[in-house]
């Protein structure tokens, strides 16, 4: 699994958040959306998700009610809230200062 | 997401546990088939080996299920609520132990729960004026006179500073007599400008306020009942406003009606219930000769009283400096002689209200501070011993890998617990306390009697109670959680002998309830010898066996001439009754009220420059000396000859003879009580000097007058009199029989104030005797409970040494050696505690300084019986375990465990 990589600690939250941005999905949702979204490249651990999931509605990041899935199943969507809009933002602003930083430093001789 | 809103979140998260656990679960089993679904759809394989794989690339769904729990945020609650049933279960365990907690716990919090609640009703409740902070009480001050009442000069001076003031408000307080339908009744009432209650923010509940053109003399027949009176009198009638009242014998409309909570801002001072209000309308005698703003000596009679608004963003200290330097171009003008020392101030009312208590009540606030640390301190001793009892149970769980953190937390959530259930038992204990202070509280602290259980009080009992399980429970829990499993898995609790620091973390404890008992008990002590020096003083006449009552003469029914007659008559019919010695009437009583001075002027007695020949005046009824016990000095006192018309005497108080007749005899020596051309009176006799103010403030000279005499001197005659009948028993027996007499003689006298010479004296250290009972009860509350804490850790710190003790027993030593040794360690610990509480309570007294009289701060004797009830009854709680160390078996003291 050399073509995937682990996340760096705290950009799953930041992921999550990208992946709720267009619309609701539910957990696997969440988790095939990403590994799409990274070209496969991004390997979420599957079960670490959902913790995640409930320490972002608990910070009310995100709402949760339960839906039926496409497949027609009963499932619980999780959908972004207005802070969890904003703390996107944020987060991602952040995110872009610090890989460039990084990037900087590597790319110097 | 505010704090409030994501407790709410968590909250509800915690009481649907269940179903979120159920989610979860369905959730994460959801994940699971979509996944070997895609696996079975993108790469063919069968259902069963899709599922493999798709929990497998899922991870242990328990581990994540459990990381899900905590990021809810519930889990610090769940946890709590976890250890809250654990502790409950473990307390169940030992009902003993829970028990004493508790009880001692109660105490604590219950005493300082109760106390704030008077702290609370006497210094933090809103007084019920508009604006109590920016309302000032204005008072004239002289040499020897700190506060008293001004002048309308005075007041008309306050009138021109509409920079400091924006109301100004005038009055003076007597009582009235209702008559006409029903029983004649006598009411606290005060005379106000119309302008006083808008100096003092408060509207009519019913009717209107006076009008300028009712605060005239002629058309100021008009009156404002209070709450109570309309109630009582009434019946609570509204169409009462606009009717008719007989008040003192003259018809009065009723304009209004005061709200329930009204008092007049000296009624809390005075210990009276103002109930009703008339307009002050000043007589242009009142005013001074010349109206308007110019100040002199004779501008009208200094009777007043004065209350005021401060303008926006003026402080009373602003206002003071204006006073002050107004009053001092006064004097430099002339206005007045500089020897008087005129000054004006503006007291804050709360300060005027209840600056005197205040300083007492922050001194008990302090000792029941200290009854608290003791009880906190017992609790400790009992958590040490317990969490001793617990070593082995802890060194398994720490070396099974719990947190010590976690554990920790536990033992401070059983500490919750137990102050969460002594407080709720405190309640019961501030109750109680509550009900006695409201039954015992003095009369002349109104507010404190005022103290009730409200929500601000019940706040406080909550937040100490919380507070104190900082104080008893978190050193026990972090000792608890210091410990090394191997060490206390291995010796198994067989230890010879218990750890060191252990046992000096439980001796502190003796020293400090040692020292917080001597501390506590020194306080009381001087406050016993105090009230015990007061009462001492000789105030000049006999309390014992005398019976008081107020009459008022109206003076629609009684002139002047008709006063004096009525008094003489009703003494003869009251000598006339058996069991009454004498009977006499006077214009005041002392120890009950302030008497004021008279300007005389004393043939052959030329005042000093600058100063004046004041005498405080006694109006009398011949009799009033033996009905009284005064002891007379020289000369004679009223008698028969004395007659309305026989020429003017007077007795004179030794005080006055030693001023004014220095060097020479004061009999027969001549007084001149009025006008420079008036009668002059005669000195007929000398008499002890009485305590009139207060037991303890300087006798001024003073002088009597009889009341058949005194119209014709100075014009007018006192009408309010106070009768005193000294009995052969007990005066009270003979209260229908007095009242009955003065009935007979006229059935509308209203009579007030009923009580014994006795009490008029015991009330007038009220203050100090309600400070005393009170460090009392909290000093004996505190030994108490030291008692039985170091009882406690010395019967457990000889319970631990029991293998140590069968050891030596077994080596040779003697039983007695053994209870020598253990009585020795407690004694020492005491002694540390009895000088380093007689070093804190060096210290501390001096915060009682301005409630002690007669006695030092530092008082050695007061030292000497603190530290030496402290020492035997400490002693006591350890000699009784200490025995314990003879009785020890050596042979079950080695098998045991």
């Amino acid at each position: 699994m050399t073509d995937r990589i682990d996340l760096l600690q705290g950009t799953l939250d930041l992921l999550i958040l990208k992946a709720l941005l267009p619309a609701a999905l539910h957990g696997w949702g969440i988790s095939k959306r990403i590994r799409l979204l990274s070209d496969e490249v991004l390997q979420v651990n599957q079960g670490s998700l959902y913790p995640a999931l409930y320490r972002l509605e608990d910070r009310g990041l995100i709402n949760a009610a339960w839906g039926i899935s496409p497949e027609g199943r009963r499932a619980k969507f999780y959908t972004l809230t207005a802070r969890g809009r904003r703390r996107f933002a944020e987060e991602k602003a952040s995110w872009r200062m610090f890989t460039g930083a990084v990037e900087q430093v590597l790319g110097s001789s | 997401m505010s704090a409030l809103t994501r407790l709410v979140r968590r909250t509800i998260a915690l009481l649907r546990k269940r179903e979120l656990e159920r989610d979860m679960e369905h959730e994460m089993q959801l994940h699971i088939e979509f996944e070997a679904e895609e696996l079975a759809r993108t790469r063919g394989l069968s259902r069963s080996e899709a599922l493999r794989q798709a929990r497998i690339a899922f991870g242990g769904v328990e581990q994540f299920k459990e990381s899900g729990r905590d990021a809810r945020g519930t889990r610090l609650l769940e946890d709590l609520a976890a250890d809250a049933r654990y502790a409950i279960r473990t307390l169940r365990n030992s009902p003993g132990f829970a028990i004493a907690a508790a009880i001692t716990m109660a105490l604590g919090i219950g005493v300082t729960t109760a106390l704030f609640g008077v702290v609370h009703a006497a210094l933090l409740e809103p007084l019920p004026f508009g604006d109590p902070a920016h309302t000032v009480a204005v008072w004239s001050s002289w040499k020897d006179f700190a506060r008293t009442w001004i002048s309308y000069d005075e007041y008309e001076l306050l009138l021109e500073q509409p920079r400091l003031f924006d109301a100004v408000g005038l009055y003076t307080v007597d009582a009235q007599s209702l008559t006409g339908s029903g029983e004649p009744e006598r009411v606290h009432a005060a005379q106000v400008s119309h302008d006083f209650l808008q100096a003092i923010g408060v509207a009519p509940a019913l009717g209107r306020a006076f009008l300028a053109a009712e605060d005239v003399p002629g058309s100021n027949d008009v009156a404002l009942l209070g709450y109570a009176l309309w109630q009582r009198r009434f019946a609570g009638d509204p169409s009462i406003v606009g009717r008719s009242i007989d008040v003192g014998g003259r018809p009065t409309l009723v304009v209004g009606v005061m709200p329930a909570s009204f008092r007049m801002p000296l009624d809390y001072t005075q210990s009276v219930v103002t109930e009703l209000l008339t307009p002050l309308a000043t007589t242009a005698a009142d005013n001074g000769a010349i109206p308007g703003p110019a100040v002199t000596l004779g501008g009208g009679s200094h009777s007043f009283y004065a209350v005021a608004h401060l303008a926006p963003g003026v402080t009373a200290a602003q206002t003071n400096q204006v006073l002050r330097d107004v009053t001092t171009r006064l004097t430099k003008e002339g206005a007045y002689p500089p020897g008087w020392h005129f000054a004006m101030t503006a007291i804050p009312l709360r300060e005027q209200i209840s600056g005197g208590i205040r300083p007492i009540l922050f001194v008990l606030l302090g000792a029941v501070a200290l009854v608290l640390l003791i009880a906190c301190a017992n609790v400790a001793g009992l958590l040490f011993v317990r969490m001793e009892r617990r070593r082995r149970e802890t060194g398994l769980r720490v070396a099974l890998g719990a947190a010590r953190g976690r554990l920790a937390r536990q033992f401070l959530t059983e500490g919750v617990v137990i102050a969460l259930a002594g407080g709720a038992l405190g309640l019961l204990v501030a109750w109680l306390g509550v009900a006695a202070t409201r039954a015992w509280a003095p009369a002349s602290l109104p507010l404190v009697a005022s103290v009730e259980l409200d929500l601000p009080v019940l706040a406080f009992a909550l937040a100490t109670t919380l507070g104190t399980v900082v104080l008893f429970a978190l050193a026990p829990a972090l000792a608890a959680t210091r410990v090394h499993p191997a060490n206390t898995l291995r010796d198994g609790g067989r230890g010879a002998t218990s750890g060191r620091e252990r046992l000096r973390a439980r001796q502190m404890l003796v020293v400090g309830e040692v020292a917080l008992a001597v501390v506590l008990i020194v306080g009381g002590g001087l406050m016993i010898r105090t009230v015990q020096r007061m009462l001492a003083i000789d105030p000049g006449f006999r309390s014992d066996h005398v019976l008081t009552m107020e009459l008022s003469l109206p003076s629609s029914r009684y002139p002047d001439a008709r006063v004096a007659s009525f008094f003489e008559e009703l003494r003869h019919r009251v000598d006339a009754l058996p069991g009454v010695r004498r009977s006499a009437a006077a214009r005041l009583l002392p120890l009950s009220s302030e008497i004021g001075d008279w300007g005389l002027r004393v043939d052959g007695y030329t005042p000093p420059p600058l100063e004046s020949t004041p005498g405080d005046w006694q109006i009398v009824t011949p009799g009033y000396f033996q009905a009284m016990g005064l002891r007379l000095i020289s000369g004679r006192t009223f008698d028969e000859r004395d007659q309305t018309d026989s020429p003017p005497v007077i007795v004179i108080s030794e005080r006055m003879a030693e001023k004014y007749f220095a060097g020479r005899d004061a009999l027969g020596g001549r007084v001149q009580l009025s006008r420079p051309n008036g009668p002059w009176a005669i000195v007929v006799g000398v008499v002890r000097n009485v305590e009139h103010n207060s037991l303890i403030a300087t006798e001024k000279p003073a002088f009597y007058a009889l009341e058949s005499q005194w119209h014709a001197e100075v014009g007018f005659t006192p009408r309010t009199m106070n009768l005193v009948v000294s009995t052969v028993g007990d005066p009270l027996a003979l209260v229908r029989a007095v009242r009955g007499q003065v009935r007979a003689l006229d059935p509308q006298v209203p009579l007030a104030h009923v009580r014994t010479l006795d009490d008029i004296v015991q009330s007038s250290v009220s203050q100090q005797r309600f400070a005393m009972l009170l460090l009392d009860a909290f000093a004996a509350l505190a030994l108490a409970l030291a008692v039985v804490g170091i009882y406690g850790v010395i019967a457990q710190v000889v319970a631990s040494r029991r293998q140590e003790f069968g050891v030596r027993l077994a080596l040779g030593a003697t039983p007695d050696a053994l209870v020598r040794l253990s009585l020795w360690d407690g004694v020492r610990q005491t002694g540390a505690g009895l000088v380093l509480g007689a070093l804190a309570a060096l210290v501390l007294t001096r915060l009682m300084h301005g409630m002690l009289y007669g006695v030092t701060p530092t008082d050695p004797a007061t030292f000497a019986v603190a530290l030496l009830v402290t020492g035997v009854v400490a002693t006591a709680a350890i000699y009784l375990p200490a025995r314990r160390a003879g009785r020890i078996d050596p042979a079950s003291a080695l098998g045991a465990e």
